[in-house]
């Protein structure tokens, strides 16, 4: 058994019955489909049936500019190394995913993650609305491409305060006038342009 | 003739009495701190260095302890997040007193590379009186050892009163850690 047939056996199981979207062959052990969002936990249970019965990891993309999540889950098989990636686009406005917990039930913390970072919600998962990295957060969902970290820590967080008052140890002189200078000749001329 | 061996023993207030133990006290103290290692982010990786054969700091009388009600000196080695900050708060409050506060690295100080962070606090000392920085993004070895020296004639030189301030500025702190925090208390599965 040789990895090259197994992405073949792949392409071919799933790409016969479902509608694919995209194949992505990364490499001999990484493979990539996109499909619809209805058909996500049907592959997903048959793919756990022929052996991918790990789920490695379960996230979301934000594309901000076509308005969509996209969901990632892989899965991974110990027999067959191959990385399957499924992916689907969900609507970003009203963000539901129907949970897989009935699949791969260790998918509840990921899931609850997801919400946390993105905000999308999970029917299914009793869970998926509780607190589980940030606590007590008070804004909107923090990957989101339109949450703007810095403002938020400048809000949050009281930035310390400088004077330019650089010390003179020893008796030597500071070099920070000459490192100021350098700095700007370096911006306007580049690090090997002439003084 | 008057023995100029002899000096006549001088009345001492209570105020000077208790000065006089408050100084032994802290001759012992600053030789032998046992510290609290609070790992939450980077500058952790130094600690091994300086506490192994290579700066061995037992050498100042400083030995690791695990537990906070019994440690004198809190190292807290890099980054805070919103959640370890809780965490550190409800360590500090249970250490007994005297305690001091060592901040690690450039994050204690201004929030280093995490200064645009959601998720991670600019300075520690809002939060919690520090009593030394070791500045650096990471220190080298040599300097976290400055750091603890440096901490050792702070509390030599009655200078480290982190301790103090947290008792006579309590209110500040407080409003400090809830506008950062919400609420300090924790909730998560662990404490339900």
């Amino acid at each position: 058994m040789n990895s090259t047939n197994n992405v073949d056996f792949l392409k071919s199981l799933v790409e016969e019955k479902y509608k694919v979207n995209k194949t992505e062959v990364i490499d001999q052990y990484q493979i990539s489909f996109e499909v619809e969002q209805v058909e996500v936990h049907r592959l997903l249970s048959e793919l756990k049936l022929e052996g991918w019965k790990q789920l490695s990891y379960l996230s979301a993309i934000d594309w901000i500019d076509e308005n969509e999540f996209e969901m990632v889950y892989i899965v991974f098989n110990w027999d067959r190394p191959v990385h399957v990636q499924i992916r689907t686009r969900i609507d970003r406005d009203k963000p539901v995913m129907n949970s897989i917990m009935p699949i791969f039930e260790g998918c509840k913390y990921y899931e609850r993650e997801a919400h946390e970072m993105f905000g999308i919600k999970f029917p299914g998962n009793p869970d998926h609305e509780k607190q589980l990295v940030l606590e007590e957060w008070d804004d909107m969902p923090p990957l989101r491409k339109d949450f703007d970290p810095q403002a938020y820590s400048d809000r949050k967080f009281p930035v310390r305060e400088y004077n330019n008052d650089f010390v003179e140890l020893n008796g030597k002189k500071s070099k920070q006038k000459d490192r100021l200078k350098r700095a700007e000749r370096i911006e306007q001329v580049g690090k090997r342009g002439n003084k | 003739m008057e023995s100029t061996k002899y000096t006549q023993p001088v009345a001492l207030s209570k105020k000077q009495v208790d000065r006089k133990w408050w100084e032994i006290g802290d001759f012992f103290r600053r030789n032998s701190l046992w510290m609290l290692m609070y790992c939450t982010g980077c500058c952790a990786i130094e600690l091994p260095p300086a506490m192994t054969s290579a700066y061995d700091m037992e050498r100042l009388g400083m030995g690791p302890m695990a537990t906070p009600r019994q440690a004198d000196v809190l190292l807290v080695t890099g980054y805070l997040s919103l959640k370890t900050l809780r965490r550190l708060i409800y360590t500090y409050e249970q250490m007994s007193e005297p305690k001091y506060v060592v901040g690690f690295g450039s994050c204690t100080i201004n929030g280093g590379i995490y200064h645009d962070s959601h998720a991670v606090i600019n300075q520690l000392d809002q939060y919690i009186p520090v009593d030394s920085y070791v500045a650096g993004c990471m220190p080298n070895t040599e300097a976290v050892m400055n750091g603890f020296v440096d901490l050792i004639e702070l509390i030599k030189n009655k200078k480290a009163n982190g301790w103090k301030n947290y008792h006579t500025n309590n209110a500040w702190y407080k409003k400090n850690q809830i506008d950062a925090l919400g609420e300090v208390r924790i909730k998560d599965e662990f404490h339900q």
